[in-house]
């Protein structure tokens, strides 16, 4: 088991740092962040010198290993727009992020598994058509478009609901819908096949013959038999929590780091980028690691094959 | 359904009976209302320091509300010079003015501003840093950079030489009296002082801040509303300053809302959020006028939309070539289509405020639209049909992806080849690498005078040129004789050679259309909007 943790850990460690190193380059390569933050109309002077406060006119090695050297004394640099640390930004939004995706979440898991169950169980029923049918149009109605009808219909005209902002708990329900109803699908469809596969193991047909109750044979042994697929796209999910907000988060007028993803991304501000997707990375790998921990539990098999 | 019962109507009794009874006055404190206005963006980098954010979006957040000048801008009315922190002024020669400071104002933070808060203004620590006028070092030092978190943002003194680039400094003579020093002659020495970029601040206020972020997220000024609180990205909120030396403001609370998404802001406006809709796209327009209770307010402001040429590139440095390019435009097609005809073609670099100092040149006009004669000069040309670049931003300016296909599709027409290479940011627009062709860009005018924007942008120390882009010995010539010289008939010789040169013989750019700003607001605020992105919430410009 010593074995199984550490290889995972050593894994995660090689992918934030492949995930650094690629962020930092491709930033730079993909546009001056002097000409973008400074504008169209600034003067040339101006842009060299903010070159050269920024350390951009040195080669982008010794940038990177500048960067390098400062990220593991905890400094993550400085904003080039506001002047203030990248860190101090994006930790101040995080909570915002959090009260849209933490609610989206629970709804996700609350409404999505149980459907998706109910659904297998009643295998070719209406309501599990109705499941499908539902899911389906779940994950293909793009988020933007599913947070613009929500804001026609809801705020411009039934005026029940605001259409954007972060004043009240109230402006989070039509982003928080929003953001839940493509994972909602999702949820729904892996938890039926998943479902329907392990109905159909012998192991379950062996427990019928034998006479256990069909809702002990689906608690005992389909539920945890299902819960390995389940928990890999729940680890997705709760791994893309801070960075799967961009698209509601801008529409919604939302405040989190979506939108500060998007403003820092256009503005080349490049330490607040690199800040975010440093925190990004590592809460995805941070997420797998423990769904790779959770397949270890949940199905002994895999330990010995993964230390192999 | 509204449910009354016991105590609640006694509530409304008491709270109708405390209104009855509070003084007059108090109930006229409290009867202003406040507004909440959707804009795309609020400050580009995040600080609200007009030396700092050379935006249009930074105009609106800052005047006339927050930031005042010596001499102001008549935002309302011509846009030319009105007076504001001084009463009068007076040229003492070509290179001096005197001006006298209007008494009793007051600053956001309770102080009376004198001749030291003007001088502080234009100081080396709050502006130019280690700069020197021109005659001088004019080049920022490339090896600044900052040590403290008080000392200026690099970019600061650049945008300050660019503005000002000949002011020596500022003499105080009185407490109410100071006397503008430049070290060279200058006409347009006023204009300077009411454009963007030469706003008064408080030096108590600069001194009690911790760092120059600090100061730049709640700027203390003597406008007739203060900062209140700034969430960068987010919001921006303004309060009424009562001791505004102009009178009360006529409204309690401006909060400025960012709100990116076009939809977003239109669907916010309909559905009662917000009072007003900024940066509305033309297409958009009829979704709000549509709609009972609700108008869009449209101008055209002082911006002109323009495509520029590099002249490294081979074929376009040939004049021929893009003398061709500035005759196959149809300009009032574009306006008609793209823009529902709801903005100008303008005679050529040029602005109406031209017409307060007469150097507007009359008769002048934009390249005709004669593709028979485009045909005819690339012939002359000698030109093979080789694939101009033409880098384009996604829509930086409104409706620029869409113009920029019609023109390409415009310059195809009479057998020019030029190619989009969609690019994502300015950085991208302005790197060396690859061959460079034509560009998107736009020229503002700040002043009443050509120096803006065609000796600005387009002189021997704009960006155009530093870029290597275009240049012209005459025409470097002439912007020396329109900066330095107080004579005003060679002036507006001048100006005029300056067209011929820019826009006929070497062109440099072409001018496609005046840019127009269109503002979605309820229909019963009675406000009205300047011809400019800047938002007028002066109790002149509100109804009550």
């Amino acid at each position: 088991m010593f074995r199984f943790v550490l290889i995972r850990f050593g894994r995660a460690f090689v992918t934030i740092i492949a995930v650094m190193t690629f962020a930092f380059v491709v930033l730079r390569l993909s546009g001056d962040p002097a000409a973008v933050i400074m504008g169209p109309d600034a003067p040339i002077e101006a842009v060299n010198a903010f070159r050269a406060a920024w350390g951009l006119d040195q080669p982008v090695w010794v940038q990177y290993v500048a960067y390098i050297q400062a990220i593991f004394t905890g400094d993550f640099g400085v904003s080039m727009r506001g002047q203030s640390p990248a860190l101090d930004l994006v930790v101040e939004r995080i909570p915002a992020t959090l009260e849209l995706t933490l609610p989206a979440l629970l709804l996700q898991l609350a409404i999505g598994i149980p459907a998706g169950i109910y659904a297998a169980l009643h295998r070719d029923s209406a309501i599990d058509r109705g499941v499908i049918l539902g899911a389906v149009m779940g994950f293909t109605i793009p988020s933007f478009v599913m947070g613009l009808v929500l804001v026609l219909v809801f705020a411009v005209t039934l005026g029940w609901l605001p259409s954007g902002g972060d004043a009240t708990w109230q402006h989070a329900i039509l982003p928080v819908i929003a953001m839940s109803v493509g994972g909602i699908g999702i949820l729904a469809r892996f938890s039926r096949s998943a479902m329907i596969e392990v109905m159909g193991q012998p192991y379950i047909r062996t427990a019928s013959a034998k006479g256990v109750t069909w809702g002990s044979v689906v608690r005992g042994h389909a539920l945890p038999n299902a819960a390995v697929p389940i928990v890999t796209i729940v680890g997705f999910m709760v791994g893309s929590l801070l960075a799967g907000a961009v698209v509601v988060e801008t529409i919604f007028s939302w405040p989190g780091i979506g939108r500060l993803l998007i403003v820092s991304v256009t503005n080349r501000d490049l330490a607040v980028v690199q800040c975010i997707l440093l925190l990004v990375a590592a809460v995805m790998v941070v997420s797998n690691l423990v769904v790779d921990l959770l397949y270890g539990w949940l199905d002994p098999r895999l330990r010995g094959h993964a230390a192999h | 359904m509204l449910i009354l019962n016991r105590r609640h109507a006694l509530g409304l009794m008491g709270a109708a009976a405390g209104t009855l009874a509070l003084p007059g006055y108090l109930r006229a404190q409290g009867a202003r209302p406040s507004l909440t206005i959707a804009v795309q963006k609020i400050s580009n980098n995040n600080t609200l320091d007009p030396y700092h954010e050379q935006s249009n979006v930074g105009e609106r957040v800052f005047f006339p509300n927050l930031w005042e000048g010596l001499i102001l801008r008549d935002w309302m009315g011509n846009q030319g010079p009105v007076p504001g922190l001084a009463t009068e002024w007076t040229r003492l020669d070509d290179q001096t003015i005197e001006l006298k400071l209007r008494e009793g104002v007051r600053f956001h933070n309770g102080d009376e501003m004198t001749a030291e808060d003007v001088a502080f203004s234009f100081s080396p620590e709050r502006v130019f840093a280690d700069t020197e006028p021109a005659g001088g070092k004019t080049i920022y030092a490339e090896d600044y950079r900052p040590q403290t978190g008080k000392d200026l943002p690099a970019a600061v003194p650049g945008i300050g030489r660019r503005l000002w680039p000949a002011l020596a400094g500022i003499e105080v003579v009185d407490k109410y009296t100071v006397r503008l020093h430049n070290a060279t002659p200058d006409v347009t020495l006023e204009g300077r002082l009411y454009a963007y970029g030469s706003q008064i601040l408080s030096r108590r206020g600069w001194d009690e801040a911790a760092t120059y972020a600090d100061w730049a997220k709640k700027p203390v000024t003597t406008g007739p509303y203060m900062v209140e609180e700034y969430r960068p990205d987010v919001s921006l909120t303004l309060v009424a300053f009562d001791d505004y030396w102009g009178g009360r403001p006529p409204l309690e609370r401006i909060t400025f809302v960012e709100v990116p998404e076009v939809a977003s802001r239109v669907n916010g406006l309909l559905s009662g959020e917000y009072d007003f809709a900024c940066d509305l796209p033309p297409d958009q327009i009829a979704s709000v006028q549509n709609a009972a209770g609700f108008e869009v307010q449209s101008s055209t402001i002082w911006n002109h939309r323009i495509s520029t040429f590099n002249t490294e590139n081979e074929i376009l440095a040939d004049p021929l070539v893009r003398r061709a390019m500035t005759h196959s435009i149809d300009r009032r097609a574009i306006v008609d289509s793209l823009w529902g005809g709801m903005t100008v073609i303008p005679a050529g670099l040029q602005f109406e405020s031209f017409r307060a100092s007469d150097m507007f040149i009359e008769g002048w006009t934009v390249p005709e639209y004669n593709p028979e004669l485009a045909r005819d000069l690339l012939r002359q040309a000698n030109y093979k049909g080789d694939a101009i670049p033409y880098r384009l931003l996604n829509n930086y300016y409104i409706n620029q992806t869409p113009n920029g296909q019609i023109m390409v599709e415009m310059w195809r027409q009479v057998g020019l080849n030029v190619e989009i290479q969609m690019v994502e940011n300015w950085g991208q627009i302005h790197a060396h690498e690859g061959v460079k062709g034509v560009r998107d860009w736009s020229a503002s005018n700040n002043i009443n005078d050509p120096i803006t924007p065609i000796v600005v942008q387009f002189g021997p120390n704009s960006q155009i040129q530093q870029m290597r882009d275009w240049s012209n010995d005459e025409m470097n010539q002439l912007c020396v004789l329109m900066e330095t010289s107080t004579d005003h008939d060679k002036r507006k010789a001048a100006a005029k050679r300056m067209l011929e040169i820019c826009e006929r013989e070497d062109p440099a750019y072409q001018v496609l259309h005046q840019n127009a700003v269109f503002t979605g607001m309820r229909s019963d605020l009675n406000w009205r909007a300047a011809p400019a992105f800047a938002m007028d919430f002066r109790a002149g410009n509100w109804a009550d």
